[in-house]
């Protein structure tokens, strides 16, 4: 019996939750195997890890605070890259992008917050950030409208000179570095939350910082803008076929510069957030984010709804992994990066049984089945 | 004496894409040691049938013997050890290999290490052939003839028994066709069979043995070609005139709208497609443009509408000169164009989208604000979808998953929607039922009654005859005469097509393509006049 | 120049082969990868893979060979995982090789950080190991002043790299597989309509490949002297071979000198100083350079390349004309 190939005309929305909600159970049976092989109870291990240890937990709502703090970034990141995938433009670069929207940020709450309201510092602090990180991107589409450069590649290699950019702000003792603590010996970034931070609205012991509240703002935001506005509707015919964009009038080169100087802004944004809410620099200050955001879009099929649902699970994973990793210490906290791996790996393979039929073929040249 | 099998035998093959039938119960029978020519309009579904002998398709009934033996091709690799080789129309080259490599990728025995001595034997193989190949020349370098010859070289090589080629002549010179028949001939002789797709009926009475007809999908005749002639075969390929009951209201001509004159297009590959062509178009009258695919129709719409740049030449709509103008000033301009190519979802819809938001597609922008108006176009969808019978589950459904005769009445309700005064319509009705059809007529025919005109390029003579009021026939982007449809029959618009009949002188004063009362001004024939003499040096 | 002068440039030029041979090694297996079409971003975890697995194995068996051999097996494994995703199952090509990074990175963590609780081999423990990856002088050749030395005296596995880029160019350019693979990566249609079996020349081609990639990643760890901690883990050398790849012109012969010039950059952080103390005049401005300017450095040239090669609209070029797409015979 032999096997023919053929592209489905369709699968509805069921089928392919079903497949993927399989995979992802797959991965975590897998993943189980694996935990049980260390000698680790599976059950107790993943439920330690969803809960993120706040079930008996006195200080949960820390935990809570914790884990929104992973949450924020990534939503926004996620959201961010879906915009400039939504036109085949693969921006990599989020890593690079989240850097410079750091330091930009930085620098204005370090230079100007002390001279200026804190709420002018703040918004100042997510203007410069978004100013960055958006020529950063935008960079790159010009390259590529212009020249037709690899955007996936060119991205790649300015995340990696971002990160030394940084780097060399925290390892460098000068006297116009005044990103450092001068009080320290050896090279270390200067915390400024004295001086600036995002302000937390209290729920009893629990503190909700706004970012939060802006997040979730402007994710609907974003929703509005693809589905609603002549912009997003451009955004959606350049992404479905640039021909036909072309044939309507539309100018596609203008509309993917556009795109993806927002694209890279919201990850400036994400960065502003992140660093007013840490109140420090770090050269790890993206925590892979720009790499996590790139699966969390893909596995959301960039449905900006589905963005919120997916970041909220895989934030969950990765932060619960490095709180279970507490109580097991026989299991490292990048048992979340494997996992998390194992999870696209199956989705990727659930998905092409959903864009694809196997057809078998009898011999003889009469094959079932249409073409 | 005992009957030889045939080197290919066919039998009731039938081969469906989604809704449409490429091949309906076709038989085919070659020869072993003949040349058997395949000839019908596009659409016939020659090239898919030659494609399931290939391997690149796989029928879904019906048989196909090599030999007298039944087989079942399932892969490119499957022909070639069945002694079958196609040469393709889009060839199927590495740029960057030299002739020798791109020959020698495919042998199986070529031996681990690449000796230098395989230019060599490649090199003798060629010139044993009658080519003139350097083996070492790159294939990006090859002029367009070069790469036609080595991929026949390619086939040879592999040592085919079988050898198809699709309409191969369509990039030879006239000697190179010549040097290319005596190839033929001597591989016949040699013992190969040999079958040829192609539309030049003159080709087919040199080369040919017996000539088979396809014409729609299905399979018409076989002849021998020592028995028949030009005329006989085209009234086959075309079919003798269905009577069909096509409404042509009789509309008071208005000045010309659209006026093309001495204009000159290349298509992508910078061969020129369309060639010092001279029409125009009335408000109230339908224009038909028949011809085989190939003839430059596409090249033609999309330098109205503004998509494709032309080399040379005017174009003037209402007295203004729309040469150079982005496609969105002629959208403006009330010049709407749909082109519904093979795929039927290439330019024009969004593949993704649903139809509201396709219907939007050319005025989103006109509605004040950031927002998108789709209450408007849910509306002109849904008006659409009623008037014109679209079978969908909504208006909100991708218009992917629509089969493909709903597409098209989207795409046609669209352009209309629009409010056009010129209308260019490239195969509206391309794999539509009757009924469709007729409701695509009747648009038109409201559209030409309300001033409107209409340039349709067609692929049906016979509904060009009733509909059109008069008919353009391209042959090699050169126009090959101007004719009014009830004064003219099929076979006149047959022979036209394939070049063996030129019409363009048949009134001395009155050449075809220039409007009496043209919208010219003295000054741009001038203008014309001065660069066609820039030329000519 | 004094003896000690002499000393400093010679340790130079061996520090540049001794650090950056796992660059030709991830690059010349991605050179592979990519002639047949496939964009693979997923170097940096496969390198990981091979280097932990490899180390492991290799030390429980004390067998230089078998670390070899594993590390080239599970790089491979990575390959093949690729290849079922991209080639069969016709998934993206880039959202696969990045969580073939994450993953390859989580299971080396993972792994590493895990088994110090259990007990870690130590290289120096295992003799055959140790003197596998000692240094061997090349008869001759290593006597040539600061050159020999500097180039000729390296352990095996640096010359196993240049000899498997060396015969890897001969295999692309003067054997008959080599040309298929390419015709598949530059035009697959042509290749699969003269009978050329695409899936199976893909993912042969992926896994080799891959599996070379391994090996950089095993020469890496045993580079640490298998301390792997996370912050001895170079960090980018996988995104740099990638780059490589391009700078090289996706030619194996050109990816020595490309990681020799890449190599130079990388060893003036290491060495720079030193360089500085011993030519103070000349090469004294060496040790003001920032550390990370270096660290940045190749993927800056990179950058470049990029872009000039772009703007040069490709003439000439080694690039796959079919790089990144999934090919699919039935397109209609």
């Amino acid at each position: 019996m032999r096997f023919h190939v053929v592209k489905r005309d369709n699968c509805p929305l069921w089928k392919k939750l079903t497949w993927y909600l399989a995979a992802v159970a797959a991965a975590l049976v897998l993943g189980g195997l694996l935990l049980l092989a260390l000698g680790v109870n599976p059950v107790a291990y993943y439920s330690r890890m969803f809960t993120m240890g706040m079930v008996g937990n006195k200080i949960a709502y820390k935990t809570f605070e914790n884990y929104l703090k992973v949450f924020v970034p990534l939503a926004l990141t996620s959201v961010a890259l879906s915009l400039a995938f939504k036109m085949r433009f693969w921006n990599i670069g989020g890593e690079g992008q989240f850097i410079l929207g750091a330091v930009a940020a930085a620098t204005v709450a370090m230079k100007l917050g002390p001279v200026l309201p804190g709420a002018l510092t703040l918004i100042l602090m997510c203007l410069a950030a978004m100013l960055c990180a958006g020529l950063y991107g935008a960079f790159v589409a010009v390259l590529k409208v212009k020249f037709g450069t690899n955007e996936t590649l060119m991205t790649l290699m300015l995340n990696y000179v971002a990160l030394y950019f940084i780097t060399f702000l925290g390892e460098t003792q000068a006297p116009w570095n005044f990103y450092l603590d001068p009080a320290s010996v050896r090279p270390i970034f200067a915390s400024f939350s004295k001086i600036v931070a995002f302000p937390k609205i209290p729920m009893g012991k629990f503190g909700l910082n706004v970012c939060v509240i802006f997040t979730f703002a402007i994710g609907a935001l974003v929703y509005i803008y693809l589905r609603y506005t002549k912009q997003g509707y451009e955004i959606a015919v350049v992404g479905d076929s640039a021909g036909t964009a072309h044939y309507a009038g539309m100018k596609v080169n203008a509309i993917v510069l556009r795109t993806v100087f927002l694209s890279a802004c919201l990850i400036g944004l994400a960065a502003a957030f992140k660093v007013g809410t840490a109140g420090i620099l770090s050269t790890s200050i993206t925590d892979d984010v720009g790499w996590t955001g790139i699966i969390v879009a893909w596995l959301s099929q960039l449905n900006t709804a589905a963005i919120f649902v997916v970041s909220a699970l895989i934030s969950m994973l990765r932060y619960g992994s490095t709180v279970a990793a507490t109580t097991f210490s026989q299991v490292d906290s990048s048992f979340a990066n494997m996992l998390q791996g194992a999870i696209l790996f199956l989705v990727l393979a659930a998905d092409f049984l959903t864009r694809f039929r196997v057809v078998p073929v009898q011999k003889g040249g009469k094959a079932n089945g249409h073409g | 004496m005992a009957e030889q099998a045939y080197a290919i035998e066919m039998r009731g093959i039938t081969k469906t894409f989604g809704s449409v039938v490429a091949n309906k119960e076709v038989n085919l029978t070659l020869r072993q040691g003949e040349i058997l020519a395949l000839l019908g309009e596009n659409g016939s579904g020659k090239t898919t049938l030659m494609n399931m002998l290939s391997g690149i398709y796989k029928p879904d009934s019906g048989e196909i013997l090599v030999d007298g033996k039944a087989v079942s091709i399932d892969s490119p690799e499957d022909a070639k050890k069945l002694g079958i080789g196609m040469v393709h129309q889009h060839f199927k080259l590495v740029d960057v290999f030299s002739a020798a490599d791109n020959i020698w990728m495919g042998k199986e025995k070529a031996g681990f290490t690449l000796k230098k001595d395989r230019y060599d034997q490649v090199g003798e193989m060629v010139k044993k052939f009658g080519f003139d190949i350097d083996p070492r020349k790159k294939v990006r370098n090859m002029a367009v003839s070069e790469k036609q010859t080595l991929e026949i070289i390619k086939v040879l090589y592999y040592g085919a028994k079988v050898i198809i080629l699709d309409e191969p002549t369509a990039v030879l010179t006239v000697q190179e066709i010549q040097k290319l028949f005596e190839v033929l001939r001597r591989m016949k002789e040699q013992g190969h069979s040999i079958i040829i797709i192609t539309h030049k009926l003159n080709e087919v009475m040199d080369i040919s043995d017996r000539v088979a007809i396809l014409r729609k999908g299905e399979y018409i005749t076989t002849v021998n070609t020592a028995e028949t002639s030009e005329q006989a075969l085209t009234e086959w390929m075309v079919g003798r005139k269905i009577d069909l009951n096509i409404d042509r209201p009789i509309v008071e001509k208005k000045k010309p709208l659209l006026e093309i004159r001495d204009l000159t297009i290349r298509n992508d590959e910078g061969a020129v497609a369309i060639d010092h062509v001279n029409f125009y178009i009335r408000g109230g009258e339908m224009l038909g443009v028949a011809g085989i695919a190939g003839c430059g129709q596409k090249e033609l719409c999309e330098a109205i509408a503004g998509l494709r740049p032309i080399e040379s030449g005017l174009m003037i709509h209402q007295g203004d000169n729309i040469v150079g103008l982005s496609p969105k000033a002629i959208l403006e301009k009330g010049i709407s164009m749909s082109f519904i190519p093979e795929d039927r979802l290439g330019m024009g819809l969004a593949p993704s989208m649903s139809i509201t938001d396709n219907m939007i597609l050319k005025n989103y922008g006109e509605t004040k604000g950031p927002f998108v108006d789709r209450k408007a176009g849910r509306q002109a969808a849904e008006h659409v979808v009623q008037e014109l019978g679209v079978v969908t589950p909504s208006t909100e459904t991708p218009v992917r998953r629509l089969s493909g005769g709903n597409v098209q009445k989207v795409l046609l309700g669209r352009e209309i929607k629009a409010g056009p005064n010129v209308i260019v319509t490239a195969y509206p009705v391309r794999g539509l039922d009757i009924n469709s059809s007729y409701a695509i007529y009747n648009i038109l025919n409201e559209q030409k009654k309300s001033g409107v005109g209409v340039l349709f390029v067609g692929e049906d003579l016979d509904v060009m005859l009733a509909l059109c009021d008069k008919i353009m026939v391209l042959c090699h982007g050169k126009v090959m005469g101007v004719v009014h449809a009830h004064k003219t029959t099929k076979e006149e618009l047959g022979l036209m097509m394939t070049g063996a009949l030129d019409l363009t002188r048949k009134y001395e004063d009155k050449p075809a393509g220039y409007a009496r009362d043209t919208n010219i001004t003295p000054e741009e024939l001038e203008e014309l006049n001065r660069a066609k003499e820039g030329e000519e040096d | 120049m004094d003896m000690d002068k002499l000393g400093v440039v010679t340790s130079f030029i061996h520090n540049i082969v001794v650090y950056n041979i796992p660059l030709l090694y991830g690059t010349v297996g991605e050179i592979m990868v990519e002639k047949s079409g496939s964009l693979n971003l997923g170097v940096e975890g496969i390198m990981a893979v091979g280097a932990i697995f490899g180390y492991i194995v290799g030390c429980y068996a004390n067998s230089l060979a078998v670390g070899v051999f594993t590390a080239f097996l599970m790089g491979a494994l990575c390959g093949l995982l690729f290849a079922a995703l991209t080639v069969s199952l016709q998934a993206n090509q880039n959202i696969t090789g990045l969580t073939l990074t994450t993953f390859g990175l989580g299971v080396y963590f993972f792994v590493g950080n895990g088994l110090k609780a259990v007990k870690w081999p130590a290289m120096n423990d295992y003799a055959n190991i140790k003197n596998g990856f000692a240094d061997i002088a090349i008869p001759g050749l290593s006597q040539i002043p600061v050159l020999g030395k500097g180039l000729f005296s390296h352990n095996i596995l640096v010359y196993l790299a240049v000899v498997i880029a060396l015969v890897m160019w001969w295999y692309l350019n003067r054997t008959g597989p080599g040309l298929r693979l390419r015709a598949v990566g530059e035009n697959p249609g042509a290749a699969d309509s003269v009978g050329v079996n695409v899936k199976r020349t893909k993912y042969i081609h992926i896994c080799l490949g891959c599996g070379i990639m391994g090996i950089g990643g095993y020469y890496m760890g045993l580079n640490m002297s298998g301390s792997f901690s996370s912050s001895c883990w170079i960090n980018g050398y996988g995104w740099i071979a990638v780059a490589l790849v391009i700078f090289a012109n996706w030619n194996p012969a050109l990816a020595i000198l490309g990681t020799f010039v890449f190599g130079f950059f990388n060893t003036l952080r290491v060495s720079g100083s030193s360089l500085a103390a011993a030519f103070p005049g000349p090469l004294g401005w060496l040790a003001a350079v920032p550390t990370q300017l270096y660290q940045a450095l190749p993927f800056i040239i990179t950058a470049i390349v990029l872009v000039a090669t772009s703007v040069r609209k490709r003439e000439g070029s080694g690039l796959p004309a079919a790089l990144g797409l999934n090919y699919f015979r039935e397109e209609r």
